[in-house]
């Protein structure tokens, strides 16, 4: 029983050297989800949840593999997106897309672009398919 | 409407086989008995009802009767005989059906096993808890409810019913829907019979023997969710097209946490099992494994995750919120008690271990799995918890796993060979030395190869290390083992696997070589090492009225070899044509995969464009002598409007050369398109040339008009107009070594497969003996 103490040093230091392992992961790695104006003031990787504002349309630029759309995000402000990669599946059926980026110049560089799709579950049947 | 019934009373029926088990584990023996027996019969009267619903759901979507909602929202009549069965279980309510079902068949396989091992009443009761619980989701979720129900509030009538159904998402229009959902679900059913067994030993006092009981379902559970989750993967990469294995999704990290938990309860249960140790884990583990697969489900279907994955999330209605979550409570709470109450107990058990035994190394690689568990399961409910804390809602990027892992794989793979090289109770140093010396040196070696072939990253230098050292030892050892008695080989394959595993994600995520690569119809482009042709297209299922599906062959040549592959580009009436669904072409190979990955299609611009804001001028790109200088735009009021209905705008344009000016208005046509106006322009021919110009697009400055900009695009008359070529663009990636990913899970699943026939057959030889409570248990081992 007297080395009892060692074992329970040793446990303990490594559940230490773990937890700050996973702390200081999260931290680096956690991304908020903010709207346009919060994501300009906080100048760093973000989640913008928002709509496709149709009326600017979208564009795909095959030689720098840039796809570019206007993203109206919840509060209604509006801002350019240009993800490096194609369109993303679903885009204009979306209901939501929710980007991942950082606003550099008034652009949101989005690494990755979520389409949120409504009409696969539960969806109204009247704008979903003709009637019989 | 029967089915509606049935379903009702099969939670009845589940609700009193449980009561009647409750009261035969407190009834006297004769009653109880007869309790047990009756229980028994109304327990496999559910399991029945289950399969004769799930039946029923089938063929009424064989029938197409689009007056169920179910059957109208995931199946339609254009799908195959596969698609349609597996449309049973794509949405909600059909995949509880489905997972409640394979609970209940594993249910009528353990009764008789526990009865056998005389735990019958104190195991189902629990497990005739979690089937009514699971019955009830279904009574909330009903797969049999009529459209004209569901949709009662929106005015809608029988009249109503549609005549074809919404259809299966393309994407998952593939022989892996028909596989992998089943097999994950037979994955967590499994994990109930571990939990069921634990409180049973609980109740009955008995630390120990529900160990040796519950192992091989525990192993089955463990191997077959596993392989589930690993079918995933395969199905991402083959069909998706997400280019990789694992993206560290929540829907993906959902289904790995319970995993992680069992891998490690597997672990801990060995112990106890030769030791007599870590009685109170494994009851907690036990717990946690189920309690995490509740858990999971409930991050999933009850769509609070909905932002931050790239599955559809879906809101289930607040019934089935409520009770997944008071599912998910009622058994954390029954574990926590039932723990608690035998703290006592449980505690006169406590075993001190040295740490240069397997034991030993065996419950810190539990830990270990353990924390990687709590990290996933932290990231992946990050929103959820600041949402609930009412702070800012956060995600965690994929960057944290990673690191994390970096630091808990390389850890998780030096213990996992130093548990071989111990042996139990205690090991002689010198064995110790030389097999470790053996491994070191191997390892070194190989990862200095590695090294020098290119991996600069320390962690990834680390993890090979690790990884070969793991590998090493296992197979010194597994090839010692398995001439002498394959089936305890088990072990020692399975790590083999896991090692050949971390190799493929070594060698995927450092050595992976990707390009953008632009290719023109025809046109042999370099990307890379590597030449690649777009030949052409062909429509395939072109009998088929819903969809146009083309494959995009793509030529990919190095030095002589030549292979073609054939992405797959598909629009379908699901999302209104309004933009392809694409599928990799993919060249399978052993030692790499030739991944071509589809973004667009368009056809080439065959015309040079120049941007020009209103009141400014250019030089026209065929002569610098000539200036053209943009008036104004005119208003579409101005312009008549086309036959067709297209509206009409122009560019007034002053043209001057040396000697002479003129005011040309180029007139263009404006359509709307999916992706905004789509441009027709006319052609104006430029005095004094054969060049014409045309307005090939309009960007209109909504701040300031005056600072509008259109493109011009300029060609020679004299000439006739080129056809565009099509331009298929693509991301083109060579995979080494890929393939052990997939080899190694299934080398693990095999090894898996190989303890289960030796723990099975031990507890037969067992139950031959008198089994004691007090007498470890001996089994020849090295």
């Amino acid at each position: 029983m007297k080395q009892l103490p060692w074992k329970y040093i040793i446990a303990g230091a490594v559940i230490l050297a773990l937890a700050w392992v996973g702390i200081s992961a999260l931290s680096d790695s956690s991304i908020e989800y903010a709207t346009v104006d919060r994501a300009e003031k906080l100048g760093k990787t973000v989640q913008i949840i928002g709509t496709w504002e149709k009326s600017k349309g979208w564009n795909y630029d095959a030689q720098s593999n840039t796809f570019a759309f206007t993203l109206r995000d919840e509060q209604g402000a509006l801002i350019p997106v240009e993800l490096i990669g194609a369109k993303p599946n679903n885009f204009e059926a979306a209901v939501s897309v929710v980007v991942k980026g950082r606003i550099d110049d008034g652009v949101l560089k989005a690494s990755n672009v979520l389409t949120k799709c409504p009409s696969k579950y539960e969806g109204q049947p009247t704008d979903a398919m003709p009637a019989s | 409407m029967i089915a509606q019934i049935l379903i009702h009373v099969l939670f009845g029926m589940a609700l009193s086989a449980t009561g009647l088990y409750a009261a035969a584990l407190y009834a006297d023996n004769e009653r109880a008995a007869w309790f047990s027996m009756i229980a028994r019969r109304i327990f496999s009267g559910v399991a029945l009802g289950l399969v004769v619903s799930a039946v029923i759901l089938v063929v009424l979507i064989l029938q197409h009767r689009f007056d169920y909602t179910y059957v109208w929202n995931y199946s339609s009549r254009e799908l195959p005989l596969h698609l349609l069965i597996a449309s049973f279980y794509s949405g909600q309510e059909g995949s509880f059906l489905l997972w409640t079902m394979f609970v209940a068949l594993i249910g009528v396989v353990l009764t008789p096993y526990a009865r056998r091992h005389s735990y019958e009443a104190p195991v189902m009761v629990f497990y005739g808890l979690i089937v009514s619980f699971l019955t009830l989701l279904l009574v909330a979720k009903n797969p049999f409810a009529y459209f004209h129900e569901s949709f009662a509030a929106d005015g809608l009538t029988i009249a109503d019913v549609r005549d074809n159904g919404k259809g299966l998402n393309p994407l998952l229009h593939n022989a892996w829907i028909t596989i992998h959902p089943p097999i994950l679900f037979i994955g967590f059913a499994s994990m109930s019979v571990s939990f069921a067994f634990a409180m049973a030993g609980l109740i009955r006092r008995e630390y120990h023997r529900w160990i040796d009981i519950a192992l091989p379902w525990t192993l089955f559970g463990t191997a077959v969710l596993g392989f589930g989750i690993m079918l995933g993967g395969f199905w991402a990469y083959e069909t998706l097209g997400w280019g990789g294995f694992w993206g560290w999704d929540p829907v993906e990290n959902s289904s790995l946490i319970p995993w992680l938990v069992v891998v490690a309860l597997v672990h801990t249960m060995l112990v106890q099992k030769r030791t007599r140790g870590l009685v109170k884990t494994n009851m907690i583990l036990a717990v946690a494994s189920f309690v995490m697969v509740l858990y999971s489900t409930f991050l999933t279907r009850s769509g609070i995750l909905g932002d931050t994955s790239v599955h559809s999330f879906v809101d289930p209605g607040k019934f089935a919120f409520w009770i997944l979550l008071l599912f998910m409570v009622t058994f954390s709470a029954i574990g926590i008690v039932m723990v608690l109450r035998r703290r006592g107990d449980m505690n006169i058990h406590r075993e001190e271990f040295s740490p240069t035994t397997r034991e030993f190394m065996l419950s810190i690689g539990a830990a270990l799995i353990m924390a990687s568990a709590i990290f996933v399961t932290i990231g992946t409910s990050w929103p959820v918890f600041m949402e609930v804390l009412g702070l800012p809602k956060v995600a965690v990027a994929i960057e944290f796993y990673n690191r994390v892992h970096l630091v808990l794989v390389p850890a998780v793979l030096i213990v996992n060979a130093l548990s071989l090289i111990f042996i139990w109770r205690s090991t002689p140093r010198a064995k110790i030395q030389s097999l470790v010396t053996y491994g070191a040196a191997v390892a070194a070696v190989a990862t200095a190869v590695m090294v020098a072939i290119g991996i600069n990253d320390v962690g990834q230098i680390v993890l090979a290390f690790t990884a070969w050292f793991s590998f090493a030892i296992n197979l010194r050892i597994g090839i010692g083992i398995i001439g002498a008695s394959p089936a305890m080989a088990g072990a020692y394959i399975s790590h083999t696997g896991i090692a050949l595993l971390i190799f493929g994600v070594i060698t995927t995520s450092s050595y992976t070589e990707s390009h953008h690569a632009v290719l023109v119809h025809g046109v042999p482009t370099p990307v890379g090492e590597y030449t690649l042709t777009y030949l052409g297209k062909e429509q395939v299922e072109k009998h088929y009225a819903d969809r146009e599906k083309f494959k995009y062959f793509v030529r990919i040549e190095r030095g002589g070899s030549t292979e073609t592959v054939a992405a797959v580009l598909y629009w379908s009436d699901f999302n209104k044509r309004q933009s392809p669904f694409l599928e990799p072409g993919i060249r399978w190979g052993l030692h790499n995969d030739l991944y071509v990955s589809p973004k667009a299609t368009e056809r080439e611009d065959l015309f040079q464009r120049t941007t020009i804001m209103r009141g400014t001028s250019i030089r026209a790109p065929y002569d610098s002598s000539v200036v053209i200088e943009l008036e104004r735009f005119t208003m579409p009021m101005e312009e008549e409007q086309t036959a067709d209905g297209r509206m009409q705008m122009s560019a007034v344009l002053n043209v001057r050369t040396a000697d002479s000016s003129a005011v040309l208005k180029a007139r263009t046509k404006i359509a709307t398109g999916a992706s905004g106006p789509v441009f027709d322009p006319e052609w104006v021919q430029l005095p004094g040339s054969t060049m014409a110009v045309g307005l090939a697009e309009i960007a209109r400055n909504n701040e300031d008009p005056t600072k509008s900009t259109g493109d011009l695009v300029f060609r020679d008359m004299s000439k006739p107009l080129p056809r565009p070529r099509e331009v298929f663009t693509v991301d083109f990636s060579v995979k080494p070594w890929i393939s052990l990913v997939w080899f190694g899970v299934i080398t693990m699943v095999l090894g898996f497969a190989f303890s289960i026939v030796r723990y099975t057959r031990q507890i037969r030889k067992q139950k031959a003996l008198v089994v004691t409570q007090d007498t470890p248990l001996t089994d020849t081992q090295a």
